[in-house]
């Protein structure tokens, strides 16, 4: 099932996502000042994030049908491995992408 | 005598403030403008419709967030789990909100909804730095640089994105540009990585969402999030009493 074409399913994730970014971004603007962010809390929103991205690639890149794909064909893997590289040294998203589409593409050409 | 005054959306600043964070955000509008470029391709080439694409560009504003539900909105995912994956990757601004809602109390509750929304990571990143130490809070000067910038931000990503969702029937699937989108959200998660805690629960987490990928209704996901966060928050609680 594609969910893109079923228009009530996209106005409903779009008015659901919208309150998400504000929910979030505007979260402590929003309540009164004696409302703090405990300590505790603070690790949990940190590392949330951090695994939430994981999830979402990594089986993007690390699965094919579903079922784990580690192999020497896989070249969306290594053109995630010679991106993240390349992002770790320089710190640079357009050199970064740039490098792992040109790997990718010359993989799926050459390989 | 009571006297209405309307409420303006945006907190009054003086110009050469607002030119200030325009100045400081405008060499980040390439980055920015690639990072459009490829959601605004990705989301079309997944198979979303134009208005579709143009919604979520305009109203959910968060490029994190979109990349990462776009598989899950293609694969028509329960709501509730699209809805909870874009909070999960949205977290981090609540402690963004957390940290700078020091610079914006003064302000009427509309300006504070507004200045949340434009409140992204790079926008943050520059306010703080600029601002950190600075004993007064909600200045002017402030508020110039802070929308400057962050309306600059708005403009090249919103600019950029409604290119990309144009052109993106130009490129074949094949071409691979989900791995683009991909690669776009590694470069978010990379800088976050900087410490034994998060690069502990990114391995569990990676390893559990590969492994669950043939769990329905991508429950997997959630499964390994929370498993992968449980691990990085024992860690750093371990580390800190230790």
């Amino acid at each position: 099932m594609n969910g893109f074409h079923d228009w009530v399913y996209m106005t409903l994730a779009i008015a659901g996502l919208t309150v998400v970014t504000f929910a979030t971004r505007s979260s402590f603007f929003m309540l009164p000042q004696s409302v703090q962010l405990p300590a505790s809390w603070e690790r949990a929103l940190k590392y949330a994030p951090v695994c939430a991205l994981t999830a979402i690639v990594a089986p993007t890149v690390f699965t094919r049908d579903h079922e784990p794909f580690i192999s020497w064909d896989n070249h969306q893997m290594w053109a995630l491995l010679a991106a993240s590289a390349v992002f770790a040294k320089w710190r640079n998203m357009t050199a970064m992408i740039c490098v792992g589409m040109a790997v990718f593409t010359a993989l799926r050409w050459w390989a | 005598m009571m006297r209405r005054t309307r409420a303006h959306l945006f907190a009054y600043c003086p110009r050469e403030y607002f030119d200030e964070g325009v100045r400081s955000m405008a060499p980040l509008s390439l980055a920015i403008g690639v990072w459009g470029l490829v959601t605004g391709v990705a989301m079309v080439n997944a198979g979303m419709t134009m208005p579709g694409a143009i919604g979520v560009t305009l109203f959910v504003y968060a490029g994190s967030a979109q990349l990462a539900t776009l598989p899950l909105l293609a694969a028509g995912t329960p709501l509730p789990v699209v809805w909870a994956t874009a909070l999960l990757v949205n977290l981090r601004f609540v402690i963004f909100s957390a940290a700078s809602r020091s610079y914006f109390m003064r302000l009427p509750w509309q300006q504070r909804l507004v200045a949340g929304y434009l409140n992204g990571d790079l926008g943050f990143a520059l306010f703080s730095r600029r601002f950190a130490d600075d004993p007064e809070r909600g200045t002017p000067e402030q508020y110039g640089y802070f929308y400057g910038g962050a309306i600059t931000n708005w403009g090249a990503w919103q600019v950029s994105s409604y290119l990309g969702i144009l052109i993106g029937g130009l490129f074949p699937t094949e071409w691979g540009f989900e791995l683009a989108a991909s690669l776009a959200l590694v470069a978010v998660l990379i800088p976050m990585a900087n410490k034994f805690p998060a690069v502990a629960g990114i391995v569990v987490t990676g390893v559990l969402s590969v492994l669950t990928a043939d769990m329905p209704m991508k429950l997997g996901l959630l499964v390994s999030v929370v498993a992968g966060g449980a691990v990085a928050v024992s860690i750093d609680v371990w580390r800190s009493r230790a």
